[in-house]
């Protein structure tokens, strides 16, 4: 069944007389529970995409649904609500708040968040329960992206958006990070999709988005993913 | 091409570049303002005062001087003139609401004055000189005749010419008399020999000196010279140079202290602000370093901006100073309506240049030493994104409350300068509304004291200083009236007012320094406030009437507050038992203005509501100040506090896009500013409520050397105060919070923290 759905997606941003066509026209569906890689060299498009599917942007034209409701023109509030609901982000440099504890990032999304997930147990999956009296800057970027994760998936989202998630980290915590991620995407059934341009990460994907100039160049479904521990990195 | 950047740059950070020099600008602008005002006093009073031969001392004999004792006097070594002089109050006949000071001088180059309009000064002239200013409020023109009443005599004349006298530079009928009022009181000069003419005698109760002589020297040449003993009352204690030199020494206490908090506040903005772009240019910074400028000339670069903008706001400054002090000084301005003086040019005082300079040069330092901070290091270290203080296991503090509570407080201390400047201004916002508001309540207190509390009568009627006391005791009963003796004492060496009251009928009242009603006792004198130094209760004090070798010592009874007068306070009884020698001045009856009778002894009357009339531009002036004080108020908090909202919502841009992103709506976010602003404003406020009551006690204090003054502050000051301070800071916390709709979550979420 298909929980994301573009259609006919194009996203022109306006310098002055510029105009620079971020996406141009883009058209493609997800299943749900994949786990969906979006490839793509530099100002491809690939965040754009991102953005639009997590309600941080809206399109110029065209249609995004998701679960069959169409965000593309919401109200800033509805927005909101569409994040608070149904999408958790993962960022490259995780984004944590600074003056807030580790267990207070991960509590915090219970203000928003109706289906919560307790955060004690969210900081117990990612390794992180002694940690929880912690600031952000007292942890390595290791630790902190697990708390980014903890508390992406503390909202209990449906779709789970990671952008560059291991790009701020070395290799080895990279491949870490990673394994968790989907270890409990898989665990809680989301719908993971990574923005990258890093080709090992692809190779572990159930479904291949490759993007250049704007457009969708390729869908391509990988029946037998490898694991992380398969891939060479 | 970095001249460039830098316009660029302060486009940029177009709303702290107008901040600071707002900032600037009002406080140099306001020190400038406050300092020039007293200056301009000083100078403009001095040249009048010398140019129209304001006597340095003043004889008075009840007997008057003869000519050879003026002589003898201007004989004296050290003195330079002496004139014999006389000035009477004098109702102008066709109209006895009005009425003039008549003064004649033998020699016109002591106390005289200088002609505005028409003839110059004869000695033998027959005209008379007015004051151009009652003439004009009373459209009398050159030529136009008048006849003054005195006593059963009448003086006409034709008016030949309109003057300015230093000696009337403060127009006041009598010591109640806060403001002149032109409408009513004058003044003017006859000749000599139109006064002989119009008397057929010659009779001069005063004799006025030029004299650099001290006053106790001087003093005992007069007794060698005329073989008598004379009371001399140095100019100190003349009313004109008292008050010029009240207003000149009250300028110079606000001058210290208000402006100069302003200022130092502006200066406290110029450095969290400059500390902030620095910071926030840092990435700049390491650009130009990496890309080979020497440190030397970034550091030229970024001083540069404190440089212009301390350039631009002194000079703005200068202009508002000027603007600020002739709002006050000027003709027509408040002053102007106090003063009547011919010159009103402004001057700064010297040590201004200095301070001026002294500014812009902290200015400049404070960029230099804002940027050098960001310089230290390699290329590689300047061209790290600047990171705020991390957070620490031991800033926890509260695990309590909701989220936005405790993110609140760790942001507060977590970024202290920039909270104590918040706090600093919403504290400065408070003090200038509780002052400013409270000094409204407290001469609105001083006012329905001496309306209310202490007049009980509808008519004061003013007699002759030659009344015959039998005769005002005659008056008093027939107008059933209350009454008043008023008269200068030397009280260790100072001129101080000896009241002797009759009040049995309730008409004037006495009051305590509580403003409650004193029922006086006979056994002794009361002090009024000022005095209260001089002597404990139950202790003796001694005085001497003036023109007498008397002295008269006196047990202390109590203390009373007086509106006007520095005096000493007896009953009728007491004086009698005292054996003082005194005459009525002033009968108080209920009885209403236009019926009393017309008597030899009166020499005027005024109503109750006119007396309270003449305080109309005094209130005027006060609530111009108030206003004055009250925008500076809001002023200071809307630029502090916005100039700092927008530098936390840069600095929190990345966090507050992140909560963005994790589904908050922008009105939660607005409330988490709001209520952190609104927090420090709870702070402010139980801070600076309590420092406004301090600075208005201190207020009070600098002013009680001319008002009796008690502090009044009334429950709408400090729910004006309050709610003016909460509504500056949700408004412009609400400004900031609506940059939140504008934040763009991708472009906040780029980059490393």
């Amino acid at each position: 069944m298909a929980i994301v759905e573009f259609n006919n997606v194009t996203r022109v941003y306006k310098t002055g007389e510029h105009e620079l066509r971020a996406l141009d026209g883009v058209s493609f569906t997800l299943e749900q529970g994949k786990f969906v890689v979006i490839l793509g060299p530099s100002g491809a498009g690939k965040s754009t995409l991102l953005n639009l599917l997590g309600g941080l942007d809206s399109p110029t034209s065209g249609t995004i649904k998701v679960n069959g409701h169409d965000i593309s023109k919401l109200s800033d509030n509805e927005l909101a609500d569409y994040r608070a609901s149904t999408v958790g982000f993962v960022f490259q440099f995780y984004n944590l708040i600074s003056t807030l504890t580790v267990y207070e990032n991960v509590a915090l999304v219970s203000e928003i968040a109706k289906d919560a997930l307790p955060a004690e147990r969210m900081l117990e999956e990612v390794g992180l329960s002694d940690h929880s009296g912690n600031f952000p800057s007292e942890l390595s970027g290791g630790e902190q992206q697990r708390v980014s994760i903890a508390r992406a998936l503390a909202k209990n989202p449906q779709i789970l958006l990671c952008d560059e998630p291991t790009g701020a980290l070395d290799s080895e915590t990279g491949v870490m990070v990673l394994k968790l991620l989907l270890s409990m995407a898989k665990n809680y059934g989301k719908t993971i999709v990574i923005v990258t341009h890093n080709q090992s990460i692809a190779r572990m994907a159930d479904v291949v988005l490759r993007v250049k100039n704007g457009r969708i160049m390729s869908v391509a479904e990988q029946p037998e993913p490898l694991s992380a521990d398969e891939v060479e990195w | 091409m970095l001249i460039r950047k830098l316009f660029r740059t302060a486009w940029q950070y177009k709303a702290q570049f107008i901040s600071m020099l707002i900032m600037i600008t009002l406080g140099m602008g306001i020190f400038l303002g406050f300092n020039m005002e007293w200056a301009t006093i000083e100078r403009d009073t001095s040249r009048f005062f010398e140019e129209t031969g304001y006597a340095d001392y003043r004889l008075y004999s009840d007997s008057g001087f003869t000519e050879e004792e003026a002589e003898a006097a201007a004989n004296i070594k050290g003195v330079e003139r002496a004139s014999r002089f006389l000035t009477v109050n004098l109702d102008i006949k066709s109209d006895s609401a009005k009425s003039l000071a008549l003064d004649v001088t033998e020699d016109i180059s002591v106390s005289g004055f200088m002609v505005t309009e028409g003839e110059p000064y004869d000695a033998q002239g027959e005209g008379i000189w007015l004051s151009d200013k009652f003439a004009e409020v009373n459209n009398i023109s050159i030529g136009d005749e008048l006849t003054l009443e005195y006593k059963a005599a009448e003086i006409k004349g034709r008016v030949v010419g309109l003057v300015k006298s230093a000696e009337h530079m403060i127009c006041l009928a009598d010591a109640n008399q806060l403001m002149p009022d032109y409408s009513t009181y004058g003044y003017a000069y006859i000749s000599p020999a139109k006064l002989k003419q119009a008397l057929g005698f010659e009779f001069y109760p005063q004799l006025n000196i030029i004299s650099s002589l001290e006053k106790d020297e001087l003093e005992e040449q007069i007794r060698a010279a005329l073989g008598r003993t004379i009371m001399v009352s140095p100019k100190t204690d003349h009313v004109v140079y008292k008050e010029a030199n009240g207003e000149a020494d009250e300028g110079k206490t606000m001058g210290a202290i208000l402006p100069v908090i302003f200022l130092a506040i502006a200066i406290l903005t110029m450095v969290t602000t400059m500390h902030r772009i620095a910071t926030n240019e840092k990435l700049q910074i390491g650009t130009l370093k990496a890309l080979g400028f020497k440190n030397r000339r970034i550091l030229a670069h970024y001083t540069s901006y404190g440089l212009v903008i301390g350039l631009i706001g002194c000079a703005i400054g200068v202009a508002l100073g000027y603007g600020v002090c002739y709002l006050i000084m000027n003709p027509n301005g408040m002053m102007g309506t106090y003063f009547d003086m011919p010159y009103w040019d402004m001057t700064m005082p010297s040590f201004c240049i200095p301070v001026l300079i002294g500014t812009v040069l902290l200015l400049t330092a404070i960029s230099y030493l804002s940027v050098r901070r960001q310089l230290r290091g390699t290329a590689a270290d300047a061209l790290r994104p600047y990171t705020p203080r991390l957070m620490s296991s031991r800033m926890v503090g509260t695990a309590h409350g909701s989220f936005g509570t405790r993110w609140n407080l760790r942001d507060i201390r977590r970024h202290k300068s920039r909270s104590a400047m918040t706090l600093i201004g919403i504290i400065g916002c408070m003090v200038l509304l509780v002052g400013g508001l409270g000094m409204r309540d407290t001469m609105a207190g001083f006012l329905d004291l001496l309306d209310n509390r202490i007049s009980n009568y509808s008519t004061k009627v003013n007699l002759n200083e030659d009344a015959d006391r039998e005769a005002a005791f005659a008056l008093a009963d027939e107008l059933e009236g209350d009454w008043v003796s008023q008269q200068g004492v030397s009280l260790d060496g100072e001129t101080v007012v000896l009241e002797i009251y009759d009040n049995s009928r309730d008409l004037v009242r006495v009051v305590d320094e509580n403003n409650d009603h004193i029922a006086l006792s006979d056994e002794g004198v009361y002090l009024c406030q000022r005095l209260k130094d001089r002597a404990a209760v139950g202790e003796d004090i001694t005085f001497s009437p003036y023109d007498s070798d008397e002295e008269y010592t006196v047990k202390v009874v109590g203390y009373a507050r007086s509106v006007m007068t520095e005096c000493i306070i007896m009953t009728r009884a007491c004086a009698e038992r005292l054996g003082i020698d005194y005459g009525v001045s002033s009968v108080f009856t209920d009885i209403e203005k236009e019926d009393v009778t017309s008597s030899e002894i009166i020499s005027g009357t005024q109503s109750h509501r006119q007396l309270m009339d003449t305080f109309a531009s005094f209130t005027e002036i006060m609530d111009t100040m108030v206003f004055i004080l009250c925008i500076a108020a809001i002023i200071l908090g809307v630029v502090v506090l916005y100039n700092l909202g927008v530098m936390s919502y840069i600095e929190r841009s990345r966090e507050l896009a992140t909560l963005k992103v994790l589904g908050f709506r922008s009105r939660s976010i607005g409330k988490l500013l709001i209520t952190q602003n609104l927090w420090l404003t709870v702070i402010g406020v139980v801070i600076g409520l309590p420092a406004g009551v301090a600075v208005l006690h201190w207020l009070i204090k600098a002013l009680a050397s001319e008002y009796e003054l008690k502090l009044m502050l009334g429950p709408a000051t400090y729910l004006i105060s309050v709610l003016l301070t909460f509504g500056v800071s949700l408004v412009v916390g609400l400004m900031v919070a609506r940059k939140n709709k504008k934040i763009d979550m991708v472009e906040a979420l780029k980059g490393a923290e």
